[in-house]
C-alpha cells in the first residue's frame, strides 16, 4: 500500500434548494494514493463530480461541504482542505491540485489565444516573466504531443479541434507541476480514437511528472485502462470499492454487477437486447429508505427496505481486504451467482 | 468602415481645430522667441502671457508686424475665428462679416468664399464654430461615457458574477437610476450648480446613462459566468477579481460596447439638446448645439445655413457612432470574424 495523497473522511457535501436539501455526497470516504490513479464510476447525478469539486472547493451556494474531512499530504505536512481559507485555497488550486473537464470545446476561453491561457496558469503560482512563461507553455504543449508547438501557441481555441483542445486543457492543468489532477469525464466527449490518445497521454504524463490522477467516469473501458482503484458511486454513496483487478473479477454489490452485465459484448447475437438496471436513479430530495438500491435490486428483501447498509468487508475467503462493499446481502449473492454458474 | 474613417476624421479634426480655423498662428516667432499660440484654444491659460501684456486683444497679424517687424508666423488653413467676428482689413482680402451684415440686399451673412457655411447674426463664421464645435462633441461623448461605462460594466459585472444578493440590490439601483428622467435632472442640476461648465454636463450624462450598459453586462456574466472556462479558470487558481476583468469581461466587451456606441451617439445628442435649450456649453464656447441655439429663431427663416450645417454634422456623426458599433462588435469578436472569412 502507498502512502495517501488525499484522504476524504465522512464527506457530506449538500446542496440547499428551494425545494429542499439536495444531499449530493453522503458520507463518503476514499483515499487517492501517491502517484496512482483512483477511478470514480457512477451514473450522471450519482455525486462523482461534486465529490471532485469538493476536494478543489468548487461547489457555489447553494452547495457547502457540511461536514468530514479532505486532508492533502503536501511534503509531509497535512492540510485540512475542508476548513483551508480561501487565499490559501486559491494558490493550492493549479499549483497542487488541477482539473480537466468534461468539455474541451467550452473549458477554453475563446478569446485568448491558447498559449497565452496556459502562460497565464504559469504566472498564477511562479513569479516568472511573461517571456518564460510563454516558453514553458510551448513546452508543455510540446509535452502533451502538439504539432509545431510554437506556431500553434499562439492561435486561438476555434483552431483547434475537440482532442486537441482537451491536450491543451491537460497542458494547461499539468504547467504548475500539480500533485493532483482531476479529470473529469475527460473522454467522453471524444471520438473513440481520440479517447484512447488522451488517455495514454494522461498515463505518460503521470508517470513523467508522478502525480496522482481522480479520473471521474462512467465508462467502465476507461476505468479498466487507467485505473488503479475504483470507487463505484450510487446515490450519493459509495457502494463498493476495490482495486482494479478485484472489482473485475469479482464485482459484489448488485449494482457494480448490473454494471457489468450492461456492457455489449461481441459475439452476442444481435436481437438479443443489453442487459439494463431496471428502473431509474432516485431523485436526490426522495431517496428511498434503507438501501437505496433496494427499489431496483433484483436480490432485494425486506431488510434493505428499513436498514441502510454499511461499507464493509464481506466474509467471503476470495476477496483481499481491500475490498469493501456497501450491501447487507454481498456474500448470500455471490454464492447464488456462483451456484448459477456451476449449474449453466 | 466608413463611419469609422468619419469618426476618426472627426478626432482628428477635433485634435487639429485650431490648426485648421483659427485667428491665433499654429507657430510664431516673436521677439526672437517662439511661440505656440493657437494652443490657447484648447485652455486660455496656455497661451502665452506675453500676448496678453503687448495687448495683442486677439488680433494677431497686425500686432505682430507692428510690434515685431522680424517676426514671422503659420497660419490656420482657414482664418476666422470662433469666437469673435473678424474685423475688416484685419487679414488679407478677407472683409469683415459685419460689413456683410450691415448690408442685407448683398450677403446677410450667407455662404460664401470666405465664410464657408455663413455667419451667425453676430458675424462669426459658422464654419469655425463648426470645426472647434467637433472638440465638444468628442469630449462630451467620450468623458461621459467613460464615466458610464465604468459605472455600468463594474455594476453589472458584479451583480451577474455573484448573483444572489448582490445581484437583486444591484439590479434594483439600477431600476431606481432608470426611471431617473436625465434632461430633468440635469436641468435642475445646472440651475443648482453656480457656474455650469461643459464638464459637469459631460459627468451628469455619465453617471446617468450607465443603466443599459450595466443591464447588458449583467446578462452576459450571468451567461458568461456558467462557461465551462471560468470553472477551468478557477480550479487553476485564479482569483475572482481576476477571472471578471479579465476572463469574462473579455469575453462580454464584444456586445457590451454596442450600447456604449449608442451611448456616445445619446451623450452627443443630449449635449445638443441641452445647449439648443440654452443650458449647454456656455455661449461663448463654439459647440454645435449653441450654433443651433442661435438658428433657433431662422428655422425656416433667412439664416437656413445656422441650422443645416450644425445639425447635419449631430446627424452624420450620431450615425456613424450606431454604425461604428456595429462594426465595433464584428471586430472585436474573433468568432464572427471567423466567420465572415
Amino acid at each position: 500500500m502507498t502512502e495517501p495523497l488525499v484522504e476524504i473522511k465522512n464527506l457530506r457535501t449538500h446542496f440547499f434548494t428551494d425545494e429542499g436539501v439536495v444531499k449530493a455526497v453522503e458520507d463518503v470516504s476514499l483515499t487517492i494514493p501517491r502517484g496512482k490513479t483512483l477511478g470514480l464510476v457512477g451514473e450522471s447525478g450519482c455525486g462523482k463530480s461534486v465529490t471532485a469539486l469538493s476536494i478543489i472547493r468548487l461547489i457555489s451556494p447553494p452547495g457547502k461541504i457540511v461536514s468530514g474531512s479532505i486532508a492533502f499530504y503536501d511534503d509531509g505536512r497535512k492540510i485540512e482542505l475542508t476548513t483551508l481559507p480561501e487565499a490559501e485555497m486559491r494558490k493550492m488550486r493549479g499549483s497542487r491540485i488541477a482539473m480537466i473537464f468534461q468539455e474541451p470545446m467550452t473549458s477554453l476561453n475563446p478569446v485568448f489565444t491558447v498559449g497565452s491561457q496556459i502562460a497565464e496558469a504559469v504566472r498564477l503560482h511562479h513569479r516568472v516573466s511573461s517571456r518564460e512563461a510563454w516558453d514553458r507553455a510551448v513546452e508543455m504543449l510540446h509535452k502533451v504531443r502538439i504539432p509545431d508547438a510554437q506556431r500553434r501557441a499562439s492561435e486561438y481555441p476555434h483552431h483547434f479541434s475537440g482532442g486537441m483542445r482537451q491536450r491543451v486543457m491537460i497542458a494547461m492543468a499539468l504547467s504548475c507541476n500539480p500533485k493532483l489532477l482531476i479529470a473529469d469525464e475527460p473522454s467522453t466527449a471524444l471520438d473513440v480514437t481520440i479517447q484512447a490518445q488522451v488517455l495514454d497521454l494522461l498515463r505518460d504524463l503521470q508517470t513523467e511528472f508522478g502525480m496522482s490522477i481522480l479520473i471521474i467516469t462512467h465508462d467502465l473501458g476507461v476505468i479498466a485502462e487507467m485505473a488503479d482503484d475504483v470507487c463505484v458511486m450510487y446515490a450519493s454513496k459509495v457502494v463498493e470499492y476495490a482495486p482494479v483487478v478485484e472489482l473485475f473479477t469479482n464485482p459484489l454489490h448488485p449494482y457494480t454487477r448490473g454494471l457489468f452485465a450492461s456492457r455489449p459484448e461481441p459475439g452476442k447475437p444481435k436481437d438479443q437486447k443489453l442487459r439494463t438496471i431496471p428502473g431509474v436513479v432516485p431523485s436526490p430530495l426522495r431517496f428511498p429508505s434503507g438501501c437505496k438500491f433496494h427499489p431496483r435490486c433484483a436480490y432485494a428483501q425486506e431488510r434493505c427496505k428499513k436498514e441502510e447498509p454499511v461499507l464493509r468487508r464481506p466474509n467471503l475467503s476470495q476477496i483481499p481486504p481491500s475490498h469493501v462493499v456497501h450491501c447487507h446481502f454481498a456474500e448470500q449473492i455471490e454464492e447464488q451467482e456462483e451456484a448459477a454458474v456451476k449449474s449453466v | 468602415m466608413v463611419a469609422l474613417v468619419t469618426i476618426v476624421l472627426l478626432f482628428l479634426v477635433a485634435l487639429c481645430s485650431p490648426a485648421i480655423v483659427g485667428t491665433k498662428p499654429i507657430v510664431c516667432n516673436y521677439k526672437g522667441n517662439l511661440y505656440f499660440p493657437c494652443l490657447g484654444y484648447f485652455n486660455p491659460k496656455w497661451e502665452n502671457p506675453i500676448f496678453i501684456k503687448d495687448k495683442f486683444r486677439g488680433v494677431y497679424p497686425r500686432s505682430l508686424k507692428q510690434k515685431d517687424a522680424e517676426s514671422w508666423a503659420v497660419w490656420p488653413l482657414v482664418y476666422q475665428d470662433p469666437y469673435r467676428r473678424v474685423k475688416a482689413d484685419e487679414w488679407h482680402g478677407v472683409p469683415s462679416s459685419r460689413e456683410m451684415l450691415d448690408n442685407p440686399v448683398q450677403n446677410h451673412g450667407k455662404p460664401s468664399a470666405h465664410n464657408f457655411f455663413g455667419t451667425t447674426p453676430y458675424g462669426v463664421d459658422v464654419f469655425a464654430g463648426m470645426v472647434h464645435g467637433t472638440r465638444i462633441a468628442v469630449l462630451v461623448g467620450f468623458v461621459s461615457m467613460g464615466i458610464a461605462s465604468f459605472i455600468g460594466i463594474t455594476i453589472g459585472a458584479l451583480a451577474g458574477y455573484f448573483r444572489g444578493w448582490i445581484d437583486v440590490v444591484l439590479s434594483r439601483l439600477i431600476e431606481v437610476v432608470m426611471c431617473i428622467p436625465t434632461l430633468v435632472l440635469i436641468l435642475a442640476l445646472i440651475s443648482v450648480i453656480a457656474e455650469p461648465t461643459v464638464w459637469h454636463l459631460m459627468a451628469i450624462i455619465g453617471v446617468t446613462s450607465w443603466t443599459s450598459i450595466a443591464r447588458l453586462t449583467r446578462a452576459e456574466f450571468l451567461k458568461l459566468r456558467e462557461m465551462d472556462y471560468v470553472a477551468a479558470a478557477r480550479a487553476l487558481g485564479a482569483s475572482h477579481v481576476r477571472i471578471i476583468f479579465i476572463h469574462v469581461l473579455r469575453n462580454a466587451l464584444a456586445p457590451v460596447l454596442v450600447p456604449i456606441s449608442f451611448g456616445v451617439a445619446a451623450a452627443i445628442l443630449i449635449e445638443s439638446a441641452l445647449s439648443f435649450l440654452g443650458f449647454g456649453a456656455p455661449p461663448p464656447n463654439p459647440s454645435w448645439g449653441n450654433l443651433l441655439h442661435l438658428g433657433q429663431d431662422h428655422i425656416l427663416g433667412k439664416m437656413w445655413w445656422l441650422v443645416l450645417f450644425p445639425g447635419l454634422g449631430i446627424f452624420l456623426t450620431v450615425l456613424c457612432y450606431n454604425l461604428v458599433g456595429e462594426g465595433l462588435q464584428e471586430a472585436t469578436d474573433p468568432r464572427l470574424r471567423q466567420a465572415g472569412k
